[in-house]
């Protein structure tokens, strides 16, 4: 069983239902006009003031095996020689010659502590692994930090955001 | 040790949905329906990046931890950081 399930397509479909239904009995059932609330994860309950877990929420940290995340992407066509091959160039083409900070803002060449091009582009494999906790190939664990957070960050719009979108889609 | 950092707020849109939660992250485009205890997680991660046993700790000062383990805490972190919700320093 996959750690989570991403679903290609505006609709959501092919919900993993044991998993999900499980939780939503097992939790708090209060109910929140969405409308109303912020742009913040919902608040925590305030922490116990007398004896040990007296007026706390109960908290499922979940089963081994299970799933607690259904990712939902637009619709991209992609074969997986297509995943394999598709390149993400750091940076993107109109901002080449750039420097790559650590935390993968791009940078005017020679910013203290940044990082120069990598000088090719990275196929979507390469940086898939990379995102597993590798590192990308011929670059230092820095200099590969350092470009992944870049790519973390690619925009809708921006050269190798729809390769990056599409190394989230699960195989097969 | 390892250390978990959450995304960016700034990046992320948060709404919550009775049970579930849909968090859309601006960078990769993707929306995520997460159930408990993804909410509580990223909430915990806010202020920093955490190990997992200050994590666990934090969580279990502010919640009832029914089925609280190490592991499940682990497992549920791999989960966060395949999504991108979560990043492994």
């Amino acid at each position: 069983m996959p750690r989570n399930r991403t679903i290609g397509g505006p609709i959501l479909c092919g919900l993993p239902s044991f998993t999900i239904a499980q939780r939503i009995g097992a939790q708090d059932k209060r109910t929140m006009d969405t409308h109303d609330q912020p742009e913040t994860a919902p608040p925590a309950t305030q922490p116990a003031n007398g004896p040990a877990n007296a007026g706390r929420r109960a908290l499922m940290l979940g089963a081994a095996g299970a799933s607690v995340v259904v990712s939902i992407r637009p619709a991209l066509a992609q074969t997986t020689a297509s995943i394999s091959n598709c390149e993400i160039p750091v940076p993107d083409p109109g901002r080449a010659g750039q420097y790559i900070a650590a935390d993968g803002k791009v940078v005017p060449p020679g910013t203290q502590g940044a990082f120069a091009p990598p000088g090719r582009a990275f196929k979507g494999e390469e940086v898939k692994r990379a995102l597993a906790g590798n590192t990308l190939p011929g670059t230092s664990y820095e200099q590969s930090r350092a470009y992944t957070n870049y790519i973390r960050r690619l925009q809708q719009g921006t050269s190798g955001f729809t390769c990056f979108a599409s190394l989230q889609m699960p195989r097969g | 040790m390892t250390r978990y950092r959450a995304a960016p707020p700034q990046t992320l849109l948060i709404r919550p949905l009775d049970a579930l939660t849909a968090i859309h992250d601006r960078r990769s485009g993707q929306t995520h329906l997460v159930a408990q205890p993804v909410p509580e997680l990223l909430a915990a991660l806010e202020d920093g990046p955490l190990d997992i046993d200050v994590l666990l700790a934090r969580l279990a000062e502010q919640f009832d931890l029914v089925d609280g383990d190490r592991e499940a805490l682990a497992e549920r972190l791999a989960e966060l950081a395949a999504t991108g919700l979560v990043e492994r320093l």
